[in-house]
């Protein structure tokens, strides 16, 4: 999967400058202790889905796009639109032991979906 | 060669009195150093904030207080909702490998011997049957930590390497120093393991996820939260 040129790296590096502090802090204070799934009532109700845990979510999001400095495939963002938008309704119950401040990494995740046009859809 | 031979060859003897000597002061130095520098640094990412507090209003009239056992009942349910109620097992794992890290190396009475003939004054020392004990916490905790890591498909999904590293490493100088202590193996290499693995965690500690031991109260305990505890007055400055 190499870079498409539907992505506009600039966009997403922006997003990613402007927060870097809380991206680059909660991904290093994360310590994968899994912890936090219960209390998302979406990885409740879905039988324990692990891809519903919040930590995973925002890892996987935000996260993954900080590692990669923004160069991802349209299909990768495509995959993140899921996690963020899909699998989480930002009702920010999510609880981190140690005070991370997940919904709002999410949220980041959300801005950069949009800056290319991916929302939640709701005719799916 | 044999193992005892091979550590008394004069360029290996240099070798180890540096590991015993000023590796030893350099990873204290850097602990302690990392440890100030890095903590400002996370407090240089907070502002302080005025904090606003709800006050009842003088029409206020007190609803009947509850009874001592009303009062305990409300607030065990209370924590069946949050994560000790959730994950009992995990915390409670948790808890006690986290202590038992802090407090096992400062009251060891090797440690204090030791304290004690370079600066003539020591700590309180456990018994060698207590920090017997409280090591073998740490190291089943250990234990649960890592087949919690291979086997929960929840853990599973977020581990990568370096949370095996990590954990190593946390592991690694109470291990040694247990089997050092007991004299399995062979001891002069077990001790020389202990120190390194012991230098190489204080030197870890401000630099990676061990950082947690001060995020944890600064995100908790100084930053205004809904999960907050304590009185905090800051907020996140990102």
């Amino acid at each position: 999967m190499g870079k498409t040129p539907e992505i506009n790296t600039d966009s997403i590096k922006s997003i990613l400058k402007q927060n870097r502090k809380q991206i680059k802090l909660g991904l290093a204070m994360c310590a994968h202790c899994s912890l936090c799934a219960e209390s998302c009532f979406l990885f409740v109700s879905k039988d324990n889905d692990p891809e519903y845990m919040p930590s995973y979510k925002f890892i996987n999001s935000i996260g993954r796009l900080y590692k990669k400095k923004g160069k991802v495939s349209k299909q990768a963002l495509e995959e993140m639109r899921d996690l963020v938008f899909e699998k989480c309704v930002l009702c920010t119950r999510c609880y981190c032991p140690f005070g991370i401040d997940i919904p709002s990494l999410i949220t980041l995740g959300r801005s950069v979906c949009r800056t290319h046009g991916l929302f939640r859809e709701y005719d799916r | 060669m044999n193992m005892t031979a091979f550590l008394t060859i004069p360029s290996i003897a240099v070798l180890l009195d540096f590991i015993r000597g000023p590796l030893v002061w350099l990873s204290f130095i850097i602990f302690g150093l990392g440890l100030i520098v890095q903590t400002f640094r996370l407090l240089n990412l907070t502002q302080k904030k005025e904090t606003r507090r709800l006050a009842p209003g003088k029409e206020f009239v007190p609803q009947a207080t509850l009874s001592k056992r009303e009062c305990f009942f409300r607030r065990l349910a209370f924590l069946k909702i949050t994560i000790i109620g959730q994950n009992a097992c995990m915390v409670m794992f948790s808890f006690l490998f986290h202590v038992c890290l802090v407090i096992t190396p400062i009251f060891l009475l090797g440690h204090n011997v030791l304290l004690d003939t370079s600066f003539g004054f020591s700590f309180i020392s456990f018994s060698e049957k207590t920090s017997d004990t409280l090591t073998l916490i740490v190291l089943m905790s250990g234990l649960v930590f890592l087949l919690r890591r291979l086997l929960l498909p929840r853990v599973r999904i977020l581990t990568t390497v370096y949370d095996f590293i990590l954990l190593f490493v946390a592991i690694a100088p109470f291990l040694t120093g247990y089997l050092a202590h007991h004299h399995i193996f062979n001891y002069n290499i077990m001790i020389i393991l202990h120190i390194l693995s012991g230098e190489l965690m204080l030197v870890m500690i401000p630099f990676s996820k061990f950082f947690h031991m001060v995020f944890f109260f600064i995100s908790r305990f100084m930053i205004i939260s809904e999960h907050s505890m304590g009185a905090p007055k800051r907020s996140w400055q990102f």
